[in-house]
């Protein structure tokens, strides 16, 4: 680290070097950390949650029950011990709450004064922070799997829903109209994801076992659909010529540089797909335990290098790293099934929520602190006596007598 | 303290590697490169060849090398590597859509046509696999490729399918198979399944593997235990854990 450092300083190494590294050693040192915590808002298990990308300082989580909620991560107290305080809620009280189990929630990507979020009830409602009001609901006839806003979109403001009917709506924020369709797959849509480099690249993955990516410009159809033999087809019986998984494919996510794309399905099996190309890149992780009906959230670190991905599996999170397939380490923590897991790029931590109705912050920790620097720093009226343990501090004679 | 060695990361470790020092009860499996082709050979020496009276070639499953290589992504692209080069033939077993059969192309060729002496289908039986298996390293064929490709009549393919080569897939195409192979599958799924069994019925249905390894086999399990043992591991139907007296195999739902 040191040598880094002195490598950096000296002009050897590029700054950025530095970076990564820091970083990689911070992801492997994740561990659920007594001084972090976050507040317990939800009666029922935890859906989704979404950091917001521009300031990494609310957090948003949407419930079974429907509730959604905001968090503060940011530690201005001063002091290691932290919960993450709730700064609003949509509670079951409120007018324009959710019926029924809110399945996705998003940030707007520019700022944090609106967030999209849709639910089994059949409508997604884009609201405003500051009166958590409802500016505009959006009804559909079937339950809403999952939505996404493309986070780097200059000249569009789409959102992509995917439904229980199989064809994907393009809702536009701008005008409200959501004419746009997108027709191909044969089942419901479980996961829908734009791409983080183009912003009119999609990605959609549906219950009939395939992946597509659509240009949303062009009208006439899919541009790929993954094919997890690469188009040998001898390697499956023939039902399952191009198809991305063996099962329901649930999990979708982009890697931060969006050249690659992972999807997981209920086969089991998690795959890595070269964005641009379609190819499956081979990447055997083995066996990732998958029985999700519904949309699996899993994340991508960004910034470290080699990249890990972070799945939910069963109630703990697996560690993969990404090009290589090999599991790190399993997170354990959770009491019930992990639904969703978030990645905080800036301080590289992880918040992983699930039915157990928490939502734990996985934090590097790198070097247990001494006991002598602690109480150096709250002794500072100490006088002449240096650094003593407060065990054996005098604390209970009198100065009186 | 924290008794718990933190994961490093490659460029944070430590210059000094000492080698030669033998851990209490911790199995190492990583000695140096890894060698797909030794461990293919060790895992046929497990092979029970008596059981089957020398008809069957030696077969080895791909996801029993998982269970002695931790990077799965590398033993896959050295495969390719050798079913490219023609040593390694890969085949469907049909039990299940991962489970592939691995026979090395030597061993398949000499016991196929040792199987085909003496009949009608002999001729076939060489041609096919002069032209296709040297070629081609598919793992199944549609009608069109045999007919155009091949140039194989439709007669010829009802030979080929008769001898055991070829077995049907759906209607118009065929996986590469073993002959005589459905023995070898009988057995196979019997003993998996007796020996995850006794895996389930232990209490807190965990086993020492080298428990298992010793414990009397039932009439059920006709091969060697540890063949069993490593198609279980690299399946994932038993999570492998590292203790101090060993490894230790516990059964996943």
């Amino acid at each position: 680290m040191l040598g880094f450092l002195a490598a950096r300083q000296a002009g050897v190494d590029d700054p950025l070097r530095l970076r990564r590294a820091e970083s990689t050693r911070r992801v492997l040192g994740l561990k659920l950390n007594p001084d972090r915590d976050v507040d317990r808002i939800h009666g029922n298990g935890i859906n989704t949650i979404d950091i917001d990308s521009i300031e990494g300082r609310y957090m948003l989580s949407g419930g079974a029950d429907g509730v959604i909620v905001v968090y503060d991560l940011e530690n201005f107290s001063g002091k290691p011990q932290y919960t993450c305080k709730a700064v609003c809620t949509v509670g079951r009280s409120s007018r324009h709450v959710h019926k029924f189990s809110v399945e996705t929630v998003q940030w707007y990507p520019y700022d944090t004064g609106m967030f999209v979020s849709s639910s089994f009830d059949k409508t997604m409602k884009v609201w405003d922070t500051e009166t958590l009001k409802p500016a505009e609901v959006f009804e559909f006839e079937g339950n809403v799997y999952s939505h996404h806003l493309s986070p780097i979109a200059r000249k569009h403001s789409l959102i992509a829903v995917g439904t229980k009917n199989p064809k994907i709506q393009l809702c536009d924020l701008k005008s409200g109209s959501r004419i746009h369709v997108l027709q191909g797959h044969r089942a419901e849509v479980l996961s829908v994801r734009w791409s983080p480099r183009y912003e009119h690249i999609l990605a959609t993955a549906s219950a009939d076992s395939k992946v597509k990516v659509w240009d949303v410009r062009r009208a006439s159809g899919s541009l790929l659909t993954l094919d997890q033999h690469n188009g040998d087809k001898s390697k499956a019986s023939s039902e399952a010529v191009n198809t991305a998984h063996n099962g329901r494919v649930n999990g979708l996510s982009f890697t931060g540089d969006g050249l690659y794309l992972l999807t997981t399905g209920t086969d089991d099996r998690m795959r890595l797909w070269n964005s641009a190309t379609g190819e499956n890149t081979l990447v055997n992780y083995g066996k990732v335990c998958n029985e999700s009906r519904k949309r699996l959230q899993f994340t991508v670190s960004r910034g470290c290098s080699p990249e890990f991905v972070f799945v939910p599996c069963g109630s703990s999170v697996a560690v993969y790293a990404l090009h290589t397939g090999e599991l790190v380490t399993m997170l354990r923590g959770h009491y019930n099934n992990v639904d969703c897991c978030e990645f905080h790029p800036d301080y590289q931590e992880l918040y992983s929520g699930g039915k157990d109705c928490n939502i734990l912050a996985w934090v590097p920790v790198l070097r247990a602190s001494d006991v002598e620097e602690e109480s150096n720093s709250t002794n500072t009226g100490a006088v002449g006596q240096s650094s003593v343990n407060p065990a054996f501090q005098d604390a209970w004679s009198s100065d009186e007598d | 303290m924290n008794r718990k060695r933190a994961l490093i990361s490659d460029t944070f470790k430590v210059k000094r590697i000492r080698v030669g020092i033998e851990k209490f009860g911790a199995v190492k499996n990583q000695h140096g490169p890894t060698d797909i082709k030794s461990t293919i050979q060790y895992l046929m020496t497990l092979f029970p060849r008596k059981l089957f009276n020398d008809t069957l070639p030696q077969i080895v499953l791909k996801h029993q090398l998982y269970s002695i290589h931790n990077d799965k992504t590398l033993v896959d692209k050295e495969l390719n590597k050798l079913r490219e080069r023609g040593e390694l033939l890969m085949f469907q077993l049909g039990f299940d859509a991962e489970a592939f059969g691995l026979i090395f192309a030597s061993d398949y060729k000499a016991k196929v046509l040792a199987a085909e002496e003496g009949r009608e289908t002999r001729a076939t039986v060489e041609k096919f696999l002069e032209k296709v298996v040297s070629s081609c390293t598919d793992l199944s064929f549609s009608k069109d490729k045999m007919l155009r490709e091949f140039l194989f009549t439709d007669s010829e393919i009802t030979q080929l399918v008769k001898s055991g080569v070829l077995t049907v897939r759906d209607a118009g195409s065929w996986w590469l198979s073993i002959p005589n192979s459905g023995k070898f599958t009988k057995y196979f799924i019997q003993g998996r399944k007796a020996v995850l069994g006794m895996v389930k019925k232990s209490k807190y249905n965990e086993v020492l593997k080298a428990e298992l390894e010793e414990r009397r086999t039932t009439a059920h399990v006709k091969f060697h235990m540890k063949y069993h043992i490593h198609d279980i591991v690299g399946a994932e139907l038993v999570e492998s854990i590292p203790t101090t007296s060993g490894t230790l195999l516990r059964f996943v739902d």
